[in-house]
């Protein structure tokens, strides 16, 4: 299995990101972005299945959930950064 | 002890209140910091209450800003849309909390409707004020001193018709009211949260429809590698760490709320206080009372009124006189020599808080005498 990382600028747009993934059974996993992945420092992120990926993202949309980057793991296990 | 100053303060609050509060000092580190599990709770409880304001406040959880006070929250505010030396139109009932800021700001302000009870003034002289251009609004929801809920959603009206920016100051009407920032298109809603929110005190919310100017500066756990203050709220406004157990007991007074609702707890407040103002005329006191009244009245009780709520304090009844902190308001009601007694029920209401303090009203004795 592989996994999608949404980040968020504050982790208050994390946490409404997830109550929305949460009320529609998506599972999520709030989790610290990793340091490389964002450049200004401390911020949130939602873990999630990669078969998840693609109606969260639009979820988060529909509900106006401000969201900063989107990583994909490949195949080999390294994560690439998606356009949002 | 008979408590009738909910005014100042809600001093009985639900007991899940107060569980809340210890629990969080248990559970919760510093929100939005950490990534273990004792940082992501004391983060999702402070998600947890701006969830339950913006359900009760109709707006988004990144809407809500947490602030130690109503007074923090108006700050914030009036430093948001009002520059040195503009032109602002308050009503006649302002607290300190907003003509201090103001003043402070060299504000030229303007105060419109300061007639108790009158809705017809109040558009009236509002309306006047507007039309002759100023460059912000600043009004009271419901009098501190009087209860005079003043016509708020046809004065958000006005402002919004004539492009002026405009806050509201809800310490008296949160939780007792219906407050909701998507009706009123203010941009600002201040409240405390230890009042009609009955959660502890040194909480407050700040409800924000967009662009805010911070009031404190530091570290808020995001875009860390910036000097700037975050660009995007809550964050903008939060700088230091948060009062995590507060905010724990403040969720748990907004979800009481939630659950009874405010037409439930004004009713039984309205209700005490219209029947409590009978009382206090036919003891002879000179009351405040009148139409669009919440659960607070004013009375003169023929002496000085701090020696009444002195004596009602030593029998029991807790009340505050003097000029609550609002001469602008006692000043249009006629009572800045003066002041008055005031007595504000809270959400318990009852018969017994107000018969209590009827009795104790007609033992009152001049100290003189």
């Amino acid at each position: 299995m592989k996994f999608y990382y949404i980040t968020f600028r504050s982790v208050t747009y994390a946490q409404r990101g997830e109550s929305v993934l949460s009320a529609r059974n998506i599972r999520c996993t709030l989790l610290r972005t990793p340091k490389w992945m964002e450049e200004q420092g401390c911020g949130y992120c939602l873990r999630l299945w990669t078969s998840d990926a693609t109606p969260a993202v639009e979820l988060l949309r529909q509900n106006r959930v401000p969201l900063r980057k989107i990583y994909a793991q490949r195949s080999d296990g390294q994560l690439e950064e998606l356009t949002v | 002890m008979i408590y009738l100053d909910n005014g100042a303060t809600s001093f009985h609050k639900p007991p899940r209140v107060y569980r809340a509060v210890e629990e969080a000092m248990y559970r919760c580190a510093n929100p939005g910091r950490g990534g273990y599990r004792a940082a992501l709770e004391a983060s999702r409880q402070i998600y947890r209450c701006r969830e339950a304001a913006g359900s009760l406040f109709s707006c988004l959880p990144e809407q809500v800003a947490l602030t130690t006070s109503c007074t923090h929250g108006l700050n914030i505010a009036i430093r948001s849309i009002v520059k040195p030396g503009a032109k602002v139109v308050v009503s006649g009932f302002e607290h300190n909390a907003v003509t201090r800021p103001l003043r402070a700001l060299g504000a030229k302000i303007t105060v419109a409707g300061r007639k108790l009870f009158d809705w017809e003034d109040t558009l009236t002289e509002f309306y006047r004020a507007l039309k002759n251009g100023v460059d912000g609004a600043v009004f009271t929801h419901v009098s501190n001193v009087f209860g005079y809920i003043l016509p708020v959603e046809e004065m958000a009206a006005m402002c919004r018709s004539f492009g002026v920016p405009f806050i509201i100051d809800a310490a008296q009407s949160a939780g007792t009211l219906p407050v909701s920032m998507a009706a009123l298109g203010a941009d600002f809603v201040a409240m405390p949260g230890h009042k009609g929110l009955l959660g502890p005190q040194g909480t407050g919310l700040l409800l924000c429809k967009g662009e805010a100017v911070p009031l404190l500066y530091g570290g808020t756990g995001s875009a860390s590698a910036s000097q700037e203050m975050p660009d995007f709220l809550p964050d903008r406004l939060e700088a230091g760490t948060l009062n995590v157990p507060g905010y724990a007991g403040l969720t748990e007074g907004l979800r009481y709320i939630l659950n009874t609702g405010t037409d439930k707890i004004f009713r039984r407040e309205h209700a005490q206080l219209e029947r409590c103002a009978e009382g206090l005329k036919k003891l002879g006191m000179k009351v405040f009372s009148g139409p669009h009244q919440a659960g607070t009245v004013s009375f003169l009780p023929g002496m000085d009124c701090e020696e009444a709520a002195e004596q009602l304090g030593s029998l029991g009844i807790a009340v505050r006189a003097g000029l609550h902190c609002a001469p602008f308001a006692h000043e249009s009601a006629g009572t800045l020599e003066t002041g008055t007694v005031r007595v504000s029920f809270g959400y318990d209401a009852s018969d017994a808080q107000r018969l209590g303090l009827l009795q104790a009203v007609s033992k009152l004795t001049p100290f003189s005498s």
